[in-house]
């Protein structure tokens, strides 16, 4: 696939000069929607070239996020820089820089997919030669060119989605906004997607992607933002991110026979948690030598044997359902740990 | 580049924006049936019932048919796709543009304004063919249908900006305005004969001056000077064009 992308979509390495470090620069945005606070005193930046992940359950504010981002919705206070422009005094020339793809594919399903990219191109100035070009290889590249005097109706949600980002990319911007790209897609759909993404990355374009698919932000991000009920909990390199938690590393046993009464494994010294995986356990821990001499001990106690171990350390949905579990459980005290 | 060529360029997107805006409308809304019935057998039918039973000559009643077509077809579009739009997500794209709120108002008012336009020749040619009215100055006619179709179509997108999903919303809201347009501009009731009470309405219509113009292609004679229809009707389309823009922008956050 990547092959494919080299060859046909310009793989030129994109060199943007101007003054400011920053793709995107929020301080303090907050957003209010009557009574209910979207954003609170969100602040990150997203340096060129990067690629940023928003990961969050939902309802935690990505999608605001990206509205703001793009100028459709105005922060309550706080504001957002994208490559120094002032997306609410600049919207024009700070819009000018970016490509759009939003939660929803809305596409027209009474244009074609031709007539959809053509569109989105003249919206975005982008004069005949180019846009046909470039109409061409995205379409291409996302496995739609046969299709593209079809009227999109008929298309499947997977083929949306992939017309949704073509448009997206058609003005080839600087900046890509992916609203839950992959989400609900098939294996297919989503490969060329997360390839797309690596590929853009590549050439040096930054990608703002939100998800709240762990592997993806894991896979594809250089950097993660956590955000939980419009407040970030943390930002870091997926790495960085599952090192801070180093209490959430894990024992995974197989027991046979596997018993019927198990609460006793959260009696070994050191276990926080444990859950039943199908015919094994995990035992959460900080200290995972201590288990595996638990587990022996309680193997005997209770006549079974032990027939596997491994051992885990921190994943990302661990950081995850730490930081966005306390959040819910302490109202509002970020912490990492 | 200087400021002034920076502007100059902008401008240009703005157009080829509106256009793009426009052009998408006619391709997906023109054949949609709600619109064909709201904007070519609706004002058949409101003329029908107010037309049938009148000793009127047909060269007052072709001009007064021209002026309702152009009232409900021009503003039968955008309170349509609007809503729709809004629904299906794609609003999303147009105020996500590179360009500013009122390119976006003026594309969807352009698709209004031409289908009204087309709309608009029915009752001209019929007049011509089957009644045989001659027209006596083309100037007013085609002013006067130019101007008619734009200040209704950016009125119908204004009406949109309402913040709603169910173009239903917007018809009944739309109707409340223009059916009492109908008499109050003269076109049954000639303003001369509408009670004085109803005298300082007739000045807030956009319709008195575009059915005066038309009107005057067959009489000869008009009851404003014709370049006071001509402001006018400006005033109006630049009233509703701002107040669209503004609307969409407030609705927006
Ligand atoms: N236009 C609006 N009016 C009122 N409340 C809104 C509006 N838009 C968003 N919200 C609220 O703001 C909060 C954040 O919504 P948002 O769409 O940003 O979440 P999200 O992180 O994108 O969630 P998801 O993963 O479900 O897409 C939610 O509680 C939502 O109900
Ligand atoms: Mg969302």
């Amino acid at each position: 696939m990547t092959a494919i992308i080299g060859s046909q979509v310009q793989i030129r390495q994109r060199d943007f000069k101007d003054d400011t470090v920053n793709a995107i620069e929020v301080s303090h945005l907050t957003k209010h929607f009557g009574q209910l606070v979207a954003l609170n005193d969100v602040n990150f930046s997203v340096t060129k070239g990067e690629t940023f992940g928003f990961l969050g359950p939902n309802g935690a504010g990505k999608t605001t996020t990206i509205r703001i981002l793009t100028g459709i919705t105005v922060p309550t206070c706080g504001d957002a820089k994208i490559f120094g422009k002032d997306i609410v005094k600049e919207t024009i020339a700070a819009r000018k820089q970016m490509g759009i793809v939003h939660e929803t594919s809305n596409i027209y399903t009474d244009l074609t997919a031709w007539q959809n990219l053509m569109f989105t191109a003249e919206l975005y100035d982008v004069r005949k030669a180019e846009r046909e070009k470039r109409g061409q290889d995205l379409l291409e590249l996302f496995g739609l060119w046969e299709r593209r005097e079809d009227k999109t109706n008929g298309f499947s949600k997977g083929m949306k989605r992939r017309l949704t980002l073509a448009m997206g990319l058609i003005n080839d911007p600087r900046l890509i906004f992916l609203d839950e790209p992959t989400s609900g897609l098939d294996v297919q759909s989503n490969l060329i997607i997360r390839d797309v993404i690596r590929d853009l990355n590549a050439r040096g374009v930054t990608v703002f992607l939100t998800t709240h698919n762990i592997e993806e932000a894991n896979l594809t991000c250089d950097r993660v933002a956590i955000i939980n009920r419009g407040m970030i909990a943390a930002i870091d390199s997926p790495e960085k991110l599952k090192k801070t938690i180093q209490s959430v590393q894990s024992v995974e046993i197989a027991l046979d026979p596997v018993p019927h009464q198990w609460e006793g494994l959260r009696g070994i010294a050191t276990v926080s948690e444990v859950r039943k995986m199908g015919d094994k356990f995990r035992l959460i821990t900080e200290d995972p030598q201590t288990v595996i001499a638990g587990v022996m001990a309680y193997a005997e106690r209770h006549n079974t044997r032990v027939i596997g171990v491994n051992t885990y350390g921190p994943s990302l949905e661990d950081v995850f359902i730490k930081l966005t579990g306390l959040e819910i459980r302490h109202h509002g005290v970020k912490t990492v740990d | 580049m200087t400021e002034q060529a920076e502007w100059f360029r902008q401008l240009r997107v703005e157009f080829i924006a509106a256009w793009a805006i426009a052009k998408k409308d006619m391709i997906i809304y023109y054949l949609k049936p709600n619109i064909i019935v709201s904007g070519m057998l609706f004002p058949l039918f409101m003329f029908l019932a107010f037309a049938v039973g009148r000793p009127a000559e047909p060269s007052v009643m072709i001009p007064g048919l021209i002026a309702i077509t152009i009232l409900f077809s021009a503003s039968s579009i955008e309170p349509v796709s609007i809503p729709i739009e809004r629904r299906m997500k794609t609003f999303d794209r147009l105020i996500s543009a590179p360009v500013s709120l009122h390119a976006v108002v003026l594309g969807e008012s352009l698709s209004g304004f031409l289908y009204s336009i087309g709309i608009a020749f029915v009752p001209f040619i019929a007049g011509i063919v089957i009644f045989g009215i001659p027209i006596l100055n083309a100037a007013p006619l085609i002013i006067g249908i130019l101007l008619t179709s734009f200040c209704f179509a950016t009125m119908g997108t204004l009406f949109a900006s309402y913040p709603t999903e169910s173009p239903g919303d917007i018809m009944s809201m739309l109707n409340v305005v223009r059916l009492p347009l109908i008499f109050i501009s003269g076109i049954f009731i000639p303003i001369e004969s509408i009670p004085s009470y109803g005298q300082f309405a007739v000045y807030f219509s956009p319709l008195t001056y575009g059915n005066d113009l038309i009107h005057a292609a067959y009489s000869g004679t008009t009851y404003f000077n014709p370049l006071v229809d001509i402001v006018m009707l400006i005033v109006f389309i630049l009233i509703f064009q701002f107040a669209a823009n503004r609307l969409y922008k407030k609705f927006n956050e």
